[in-house]
């Protein structure tokens, strides 16, 4: 199946997230899917890449399950690509899932800090 | 051709892939990268473009029908490649699953079908007395009505048979119909619904209608008006009388008697119009009975049978309450004998109940049809093993490609699934013949079981039940012979033997496969013994019953059936026997015709029941006054081949005004007179002081007039001419084949009396052979699976023994050159098919020992006598299995061994 190589240089985007990233970056205006990848990359830093392996199956995973739907549009150098805009359904996704994050950091924030000796 | 849903999605995808990689390119060059150089990077960031395809299609869900698809078209592509397998795989299932369905389908309606009505298990026959003389279960209109009124909350039907009718539509030829006579409350109380009009209703019983009601049966009404509604309304001739549809009943209703499906049902009181015959009993002559008055008020003629529905837990108290209804009419009964412990025992009988699939069909058939049923397994056993033989062969064969896949990555489940898909697109398409042939095949038995006048009518609608075995059968020969061979053949690791062909088909084939395939090779042996074992003695069987001494001269009598049942005749009677002698004269008159005879009997087992007293002879019994009588005309015996032992023949100064005599068969003389001579004896049909009514003039031999298989009836023949009445057959005696004399026979009638009607003409053998059903069918289908599984087993031998051959080519080669001569090759393939055949044989004799025990009852001669079929078959399955390796076993023994040596 997908053949996986890691990157040693890069942090490995987490298991559960790269749905979010996608909707996050969607969130504001339709995109295609080259722009949905290099946004992630410059929001994170260069950080975080997203691999065309698994950018579109995502995306076609979450087309089909309605929280983003899909039209043929030109971009502004007029080049037809097939852009991807948030369904209601799909904001609703995000927000659970962005909610869900915050309470994934703060725990895991809490675990990992040094405890205070009294 | 517009471009499916699928196709489009995949050209989508994969111009949003090429747009974001143009996207891309774009991007770094307006970053100030180099095109070349930009295109390259862009390219390998894509990454691999067909596997992201791939597994964004995953995505889609949809990919497994793809997968499925692709392995489908594959499959076919395969299978057009070995056009020989496939047929030979398409042909086997279509029989081995089409047998058991139209065995089953028959087995099903006969045996395990219910009335299609609500609780068909409350319905009982009423068995309240024997009659007289047929000793069937008959009763009298009153006494019909007397059970009816001591239980008005029970519903009890009357039935009666009828001839068959001829009913006559406006601007239609005649048609012949079958027909029964019901009570007002038969539809009600089976709870049979009408699919259009009306059923009976009590008013309907009323005697003296102007129209008659008829109830036609669903099947009739829409092959006779095209459909069910346009029947209802419409006006008939039936026998002449004015009838009016009423109804039809409810599609899938056949009556309440299994294999006689009655066309038209008709009420009761129709019997009192004399326009039909129904068949009767009573107490015999000298009783008041008057057969042309209405039988409606006579409680001496019994003609009805009972049926009944009644809750089983009410069943006794009801059949009590009839048996005090019933008492009187039973001492009615008991005036038909003079034996007073034949008296005894009738006013101890207690009415009954008994189920309606307590029936003669049902007990006629169960033992046959179930070891038919035995046999198509079976023969669908050995399908499967030669199919899954030809498959393991078929897998030697590609090994090498199917190890090149797996070395390639292919995995073992999707190789098991492909070979799995061929073979079930092969089972599906075998399963689609055999459905077809399965229900020609019903309708084929049914003909063959029938007897020769009556054909069995059958609902062999598809039901639930067939078609789960159907699928049973499907997925049960798919596992045989695909899912098992080709699983144990990805297991036992021969295809991971990549590498060298000559690896693959030298050695890999282990102790192990080789015994896999002797083993499936000596079950087919096993039970193709036992298929010829029945076979053959199904045939024997057969032509002993066609072949046995029937006492007469079965190859050269034609019997004739005029129909002298018109009013011209019968109201002329005395008329008769002037026209009988003119008819005998002018047939015995055609050349090839030696002699010609009148008989009242139309066919075999038709001479009605009598009973003889002895005079000075009061100590008989019932069985021994009981026997078959008969009215023939001069020259009767001569003609038919029945030889005098004693006595003379009736001639024609035998009429109206002399004596009447009587001559006896050898079993009723000696029944009525022991050892004694019996002519000049005297006998009547009544006890003292009427017993002096007959002169016995003759006596002929014992002759089996009930048909081949029964065994002869004590007979009393008396003469025609001194009893006139129509007669139902006129017997030819040809000098040689009878059947060549048909129309010169039919001419020579219509010259004598071109008003008269002859209706079919046939040789006596057809007719006595009409009435072995039962064997026909055993025989024949036997015969059909023996033969089928003699070709398998020799496929199945050519197969196995030719691929070892090829594959053991170069051994033989060397064996060659060390000086083996060619016959030491050639014994070493026959003795491997002699040992399996040996192998097959031991158990195979043993299985058909015991199926020969388990089918005696139905075979002629003892199991003893039966057993030697197993030799028979033996010799004839070894043969076979011996010729089929003739050829390889030559073709090995011709190996070169310098290209041998060669290859090596």
């Amino acid at each position: 199946m997908a053949a996986t190589t890691k990157y040693k240089n890069r942090i490995e985007i987490l298991q559960g997230t790269l749905d979010m990233l996608i909707l996050q970056a969607i969130e504001r205006q339709p995109m295609h899917g080259y722009a949905i990848a290099q946004r992630i990359r410059s929001r994170s830093g260069e950080v975080l890449t997203v691999e065309t392996g698994f950018l579109y199956p995502a995306l076609h995973r979450l087309e089909r399950q309605k929280w983003v739907k899909s039209q043929w549009k030109l971009t502004e150098s007029k080049q037809r690509a097939k852009f991807y805009q948030l369904t209601a359904l799909g904001k609703r996704q995000l927000t659970a899932d962005h909610q869900r994050w915050l309470e994934l950091v703060r725990a895991i924030g809490s675990v990992m800090q040094p405890e205070v000796q009294p | 051709m517009t471009p499916s849903p699928w196709d489009r999605a995949k050209q989508s995808l994969s111009e949003e892939l090429e747009a974001h990689l143009k996207l891309a390119i774009a991007e770094r060059i307006a970053n100030g990268e180099d095109p070349s150089h930009a295109r390259a990077a862009a390219l390998r960031e894509l990454g691999n473009v067909p596997l992201v395809q791939d597994v964004t299609r995953e995505r889609w869900g949809w990919s497994w029908l793809e997968n499925l698809l692709h392995d489908a078209r594959y499959a076919l592509r395969q299978l057009r490649r070995s056009p020989a397998f496939t047929a030979t795989a398409l042909l086997t299932l279509a029989f081995g699953i089409g047998a058991n369905l139209g065995v089953f389908q028959l087995l099903y309606a006969v045996i395990l079908a219910q009335l299609p009505v609500p609780h068909p298990q409350e319905l009982v026959r009423v068995h309240a007395a024997r009659s007289p003389f047929d000793q069937g279960w008959q009763v009298s209109y009153p006494a019909y009505q007397r059970l009816r009124a001591a239980t008005p909350d029970v519903p009890l039907m009357a039935t009666a048979y009828v001839q068959n009718v001829s009913i006559e539509l406006a601007n239609h030829a005649s048609i012949e119909a079958s027909s029964r006579l019901v009570s007002g409350n038969y539809f009600s109380g089976l709870g049979v619904a009408p699919a259009a009009g009306r059923l009976f209703v009590l008013a309907d019983e009323r005697i003296g209608q102007d129209v008659w009601p008829v109830v036609l049966r669903y099947e009739f009404a829409r092959n006779t008006f095209d459909s069910a509604q346009q029947a209802v309304g419409q006006h008939l001739l039936i026998n002449g009388r004015a009838f009016l549809v009423i109804g039809v009943a409810r599609r899938g209703f056949f009556g309440d008697i299994t294999g006689f499906a009655p066309d038209t049902w008709m009420p009761l009181a129709l019997q009192s119009t004399d326009a039909f015959a129904v068949p009767w009993d009573s107490l015999g002559p000298g009783h008041d009975v008057s057969l042309d008055k209405p039988w409606y008020n006579q409680p001496t003629i019994f003609w009805l049978e009972l049926t009944a529905r009644i809750p089983p837990q009410r069943r006794a108290a009801v059949l009590a309450h009839w048996d005090q209804a019933f008492r009187n009419d039973r001492e009615v009964m008991t005036e038909a004998t003079a034996d007073p412990s034949a008296k005894a025992a009738l006013l101890r009988v207690t009415t009954a109940a008994v189920p309606l699939s307590d029936n003669g069909m049902r007990k006629r058939f169960t033992a046959p049809l179930t070891l038919l049923m035995a046999l198509s397994a079976s023969i669908f056993l050995v399908g499967c093993l030669n199919l899954a033989n030809l498959q393991l062969a078929r897998l030697h064969a590609r090994a090498h490609e199917l190890s090149v896949r797996m070395a390639l990555g292919a995995s073992s489940g999707r190789l098991i699934r492909q070979i799995v898909l061929e073979d079930a697109l092969l089972v599906a398409g075998g399963s689609v013949s055999a459905l077809v042939l399965g229900r020609a095949a019903s309708g084929i038995l049914i003909r063959w079981a029938s007897n020769r006048n009556g054909l069995f009518t059958l609902d062999l609608h598809p039901n639930l039940p067939l078609a789960a075995l159907g699928a049973g059968l499907m997925l049960l020969s798919l596992l045989c012979f695909s899912i098992l061979p080709v699983v144990f053949f990805i297991r036992s690791g021969v295809a991971q033997t990549a590498g060298s062909r000559a690896k693959v088909a030298g050695i890999s084939q282990t102790a192990r496969q080789r015994w896999r395939s002797n083993a499936l090779l000596g079950a087919q042996v096993s039970l193709s013994l036992l298929l010829s074992t029945m076979s053959a003695c199904f045939t024997a069987t057969l032509v002993h019953w066609e072949t046995v001494n029937v006492g007469m001269d079965r190859e050269h009598v034609l019997i004739v059936h005029p129909d002298f049942h018109q009013p011209r005749y019968t109201k002329h009677a005395d008329m008769l026997p002037e026209l009988y002698s003119r008819i005998q004269q002018r047939l015995q008159a055609l050349p090839g015709v030696r002699s010609a005879a009148v008989e009242m009997c139309g066919g075999i087992h038709c001479g009605w029941i009598t009973a003889l007293y002895a005079q000075g002879r009061s100590d008989l019994t019932d069985t021994q006054v009981h026997g078959q009588e008969d009215h023939v005309g001069l020259g009767f015996f001569s003609t038919v081949g029945i030889p005098f032992l004693r006595g003379r023949d009736f001639t024609s100064s035998d009429n109206d005004s002399t004596q009447r005599v009587a001559i006896l068969s050898r079993s009723y003389a000696r029944q009525l007179f022991g050892d004694a001579d019996p002519i000049g004896q005297w006998v009547g049909y009544e006890p003292a002081p009427n017993d002096r009514k007959f002169l016995i003039v003759g006596e002929v031999a014992d002759a089996r007039v009930n048909g081949a298989r029964r065994e002869p009836p004590p007979m009393v023949y008396m003469s025609i001419n001194q009893n006139p009445a129509p007669i139902n057959s006129i017997r030819v005696r040809a000098v040689g084949d009878p059947s060549q004399l048909s129309e010169s026979v039919r001419q020579a009638l219509h010259q004598v009396d071109p008003a008269l009607p002859v209706g079919e003409i046939v040789p006596l053998a057809t007719e006595l052979n009409g009435d072995l059903g039962t064997e026909t069918l055993l025989a024949r289908l036997a015969g059909i699976y023996s033969s089928l599984t003699l070709l398998l087993v020799g496929i199945g031998f050519y197969g196995v023994m030719s691929s070892r051959a090829v594959r053991r080519k170069a051994e033989f080669g060397i064996r060659l050159a060390l000086g083996a001569t060619r016959g030491h090759i050639h014994r070493l393939i026959v003795g491997q098919t002699a040992r399996i055949l040996l192998a097959g044989m031991l158990p195979g004799a043993l299985l058909s020992i015991f199926a020969v025990r388990a089918a005696s009852h139905v075979l002629y001669g003892s199991v003893t006598a039966n057993s030697f079929a197993i030799v028979v078959a033996s010799l004839v399955l070894a043969s076979a299995g011996s010729l089929a390796t003739f050829i390889p076993a030559r073709r090995a023994a011709q190996a070169d061994p310098l290209e041998a040596l060669r290859i090596e």
